[in-house]
């Protein structure tokens, strides 16, 4: 039946559902994860046994399964269901990391790469915002030109990131994909001393900056330029390279709470400290690190002061010999504002080495050509990512992403943002924002029926005593046996509750915003879809919104008929009339007072 | 007294005469002022979309409730419950099923069942999933006559459809019968007892042994091995004939 004029109270009705259905919403994992890896999807398939389907999954948005497998700080694990139900999400990054151990072969990589635009790009950094803007850029079909301060791959996350938790191996395999994709990398280059940023900004068509922040900030306490203190990120960068660092002492004081602090105090161990110590604003359950590196750090004897902030450094003859530490009452006024309040209680720890993971700081490498802002940050377009100089772009930490998954949304995010530039297109022309970061999800379902509580599993640990001596890898990772299992917890969170019940509307589509969606577009419905429904309401009782599609189909019978003269379009309802001719006609009826 | 009228509905009519004659007698005695009326609702008009000709055919039905002065429809069918509710002007459904425990049982069939072997999974019609007073008296009748019962996983507000309804048996026969298939599926009893003619019916239609509520009533005891009534639903002869022989015994009753 064509031409069917249907009502615009039908229209209206099939509009809200469109709306507000969430048949297609993405989970809380998914739209947590800022380059929206579909969690779901490749947990399923690895839990099957499918690695390789599973790992194309990943592959599909990240070009680093294993090494973020590895040290993901997973905001999808944050999000997951079963943590916020009862504290034991799905190991996300566990299972990426088994199945890209598993499955990756170079063999199956994408090397598709748009037809040659004429245009060059330079990139400054080869970090993960770097290198997944290179990776879209050349998608794209531009040229690009990475420049790298190192003479390695990977930013801070290699020089950041101890080897103990990611094998320097692991990223200089993954990260071949760019030189395959074409990508031409200059290492040993340093932009703003070797090459002057106006210099590049004339020689390439456009520039993405992503950097990082690669400069230790020192809180400015009694004592900080004492010998023996030392910003976090020259610890670090001086142990990846050298795992040793001879200008520590025996005992470290590390202060800070975070991921970086954690990394500072385990590496502590493997130069061959004998006492580490750690002290932060934030309580044991406020501490930023993920939980993890928490336990592993106290399983290697890491001394907490979680909740004792720093008052000054002790030090004779120039050298520190220890710390004296404040007990910390609260970290934000009623505002929010940072203002920490001490009590007057305090505690001396004797150390001879202070290292403060307490943030790093962007340098400047355009000559201030650019403006920055709070930690050196450039100041961009939260959008765009666009800087006050047409065609400069900004990536990753020197615009503000905090973890690796965070630098290559925001990798990519720049390189959205090129590629409009570099074709003559408004910036914000045909983009989906929230699609381009981290949101939080529309998904609300009630558990799944009969959901229990089942712990989270763990790869096995290397022995703490042994492991905090050495800088191979602590974590063996998950056994085929662990990731089935591991994988059968995941709760697959989806809508599509009314299609659970529903049995005709599977035969018609996929949910609910699909069906309505194509009513809307094509101005049509089909007549046996509109016929099948049982009027029962269960799709409603499932729903919850309870979305009313029994109204919408009622609805459209009305319209069918009108244009059908009267009649339903069904050829098996033509009993129907004389079925009911007879239900009112005299012989059948009766009427009576009594 | 509000003036009651029985209109017993169509799909039980032409599925068992009797079962309207005894339940009509039985009424009369207890409402001696009570009417009548046996005509459709015209829920199956309005199911296919045809809005008009619904207006008209239902009020042809509020005419004969005006004629007959009812206030007080007592409507042994849940479609007629609902259309009633929504329609008519100057009348309110009862549910024979919430009526009847508060008139009670006929002395002599209460606990007529008590050893009998049969388990009944109950199903309930979903056109009244959220009349509570309607369900619970289902379960009283049950539990008057002395039937053992059993509640499925999806009962009383989130019962399951049994494929018949919106009209979809003639339309799409094979989503029908997928949809009572899973309905019985979930049953973990042989016998089923229902308060719909056409619930039966549907039943029926792939294997499930059930009964009306009023076999149980009027009928003979069922014992766990007994065979349910014939599907006489399914052959429209004999079906209009039994709607016919309703007719015929209602204004016998109301004449007495």
């Amino acid at each position: 039946m064509e031409n069917i004029i249907f009502s615009q109270k039908l229209y209206d009705a099939a509009q809200d559902v469109v709306d507000g259905c969430m048949g297609y919403e993405a989970p809380a994992c998914q739209s947590a994860c800022p380059m929206h890896t579909d969690v779901k999807q490749y947990v399923r398939l690895a839990g099957e046994g499918q690695y390789a389907d599973a790992l194309n999954v990943v592959r599909e948005k990240i070009f680093l399964p294993q090494t973020l497998g590895r040290i993901c700080a997973h905001p999808c694990e944050q999000v997951c269901r079963r943590n916020t139900e009862f504290n034991q999400p799905i190991s996300v990054a566990g299972i990426k990391r088994f199945i890209a151990e598993q499955a990756d072969d170079k063999a199956n990589w994408d090397l598709t790469v748009g037809k040659d635009s004429g245009k060059k790009v330079a990139i400054v950094g080869a970090g993960p915002a770097g290198a997944q803007a290179a990776i879209e850029l050349r998608r794209q079909g531009h040229a690009v030109t990475l420049f790298e301060k190192l003479d390695v791959y990977g930013g801070m996350m290699r020089v950041g990131i101890p080897e103990y938790r990611l094998p320097r191996d692991v990223i200089d395999f993954e990260y071949s994909y760019l030189d395959m994709l074409g990508v031409e990398t200059r290492f040993g280059v340093e932009i703003g001393k070797d090459i002057p940023f106006n210099e590049l900004c004339k020689q390439f068509d456009s520039v993405i900056l992503a950097h990082g922040a690669h400069v230790g900030s020192i809180i400015p306490v009694e004592g900080h330029q004492s010998e023996g203190v030392f910003p976090a990120v020259e610890y670090l960068k001086e142990i990846s390279k050298t795992q040793a660092f001879p200008k520590a002492g025996k005992r470290v004081m590390v202060i800070g709470g975070g991921d970086v602090a954690m990394d500072c105090a385990r590496s502590s161990w493997r130069i061959g400290t004998e006492a580490v110590h750690q002290c932060s604003l934030e309580t044991m359950e406020t501490l930023p690190a993920s939980q993890i590196e928490i336990e592993e750090s106290l399983e290697e004897g890491v001394l907490f002061n979680a909740g004792w902030g720093p008052k000054r450094i002790l030090s004779e003859n120039g050298k520190v010999t220890g710390i004296e530490l404040q007990k910390v009452l609260s970290i934000f006024d009623e505002q929010g504002n940072f203002a920490p309040k001490y009590s007057e209680e305090c505690r001396t720890v004797a150390v001879d080495t202070v290292i403060f993971a307490t943030g790093q700081v962007v340098a400047d490498i355009t000559d201030g050509a650019l403006e920055q802002s709070r930690g050196g940050r450039y100041v961009v377009d939260p959008q765009t990512l666009a800087t006050a100089i047409p065609g400069v772009y900004v990536a990753g930490d020197a615009s503000g992403g905090a973890i690796v998954i965070q630098a290559m949304a925001l990798g990519r995010k720049a390189a959205l943002s090129t590629d409009r530039f570099l074709n003559d297109r408004e910036l914000n022309d045909g983009r989906d924002f929230e699609q381009e970061y981290s949101y939080d999800s529309r998904l609300n379902v009630p558990l799944p029926e009969n959901t229990e509580n089942q712990p989270r599993l763990h790869g096995e640990l290397r022995d703490a005593d042994e492991r905090k001596r050495d800088f191979k890898q602590v974590d063996f990772g998950f056994t085929p046996e662990q990731v089935t299992l591991e994988a059968s917890r995941c709760l697959q969170c989806s809508c599509k509750l009314c299609m659970n019940e529903c049995v005709m509307m599977n035969d018609f589509g996929d949910c609910p915003k699909q069906l309505f969606s194509d009513f809307i577009e094509t101005k049509s419905m089909d007549p046996l879809l509109v016929y099948s429904c049982n009027a029962c309401d269960q799709c409603t009782i499932a729903c919850p919104k309870d979305f009313p599609m029994k109204e919408i189909f009622l609805g459209a019978r009305v319209d069918f008929v009108k244009a059908n003269g009267g009649n339903s379009p069904m050829p098996g309802h033509k009993g129907i009339n004389m079925h009911q001719k007879l239900g009112f006609s005299r012989f059948f009826t009766m009427a009576s007072k009594g | 007294m509000a003036k009651k009228i029985f209109m017993p509905g169509c799909s039980l009519p032409s599925y068992n005469p009797e079962a309207v004659k005894k339940t009509a007698d039985y009424l009369k005695k207890v409402f001696p002022d009570m009417g009548a009326v046996q005509k459709c609702c015209g829920k199956p008009t309005a199911a296919i979309g045809q809005a008009e000709l619904f207006k008209e055919r239902f009020g042809l039905l509020q005419a004969d409730f005006d004629k007959v002065g009812a206030e007080e429809v007592i409507v042994a069918c849940q479609s007629c419950m609902g259309m009633i509710k929504k329609g008519a002007k100057r009348q309110k459904p009862v549910s024979l099923w919430s009526l009847l425990p508060k008139i009670g049982l006929p002395e002599e069939l209460r606990g007529k069942a008590k050893h009998s072997d049969a388990v009944f999974t109950i199903h309930d019609s979903c056109s009244t999933r959220y009349e509570k007073e309607l369900q619970d008296g289902i379960r009283w009748i049950l539990n008057e006559l002395g039937y053992k019962t059993r509640e499925p996983k999806y009962t009383r507000e989130n019962t399951r459809c049994c494929g018949f309804g919106g009209m979809v048996v003639p339309a799409n026969p094979d989503v029908a019968t997928r949809v009572i298939q899973r309905r019985v599926d979930e049953f973990e009893t042989d016998h089923v007892v229902v308060y719909c003619a056409a619930c039966r019916a549907s039943m029926m239609g792939v294997g499930t042994k059930s009964w009306h509520i009023l076999d149980l009533l009027w009928g003979p005891v069922v014992m766990k091995n007994d065979d349910a009534p014939v599907n006489v639903l399914a052959s429209p002869v004999k079906a209009w004939m039994n709607r016919y022989k309703s007719k015929a015994s209602l204004i016998k009753c109301m004449n007495i």
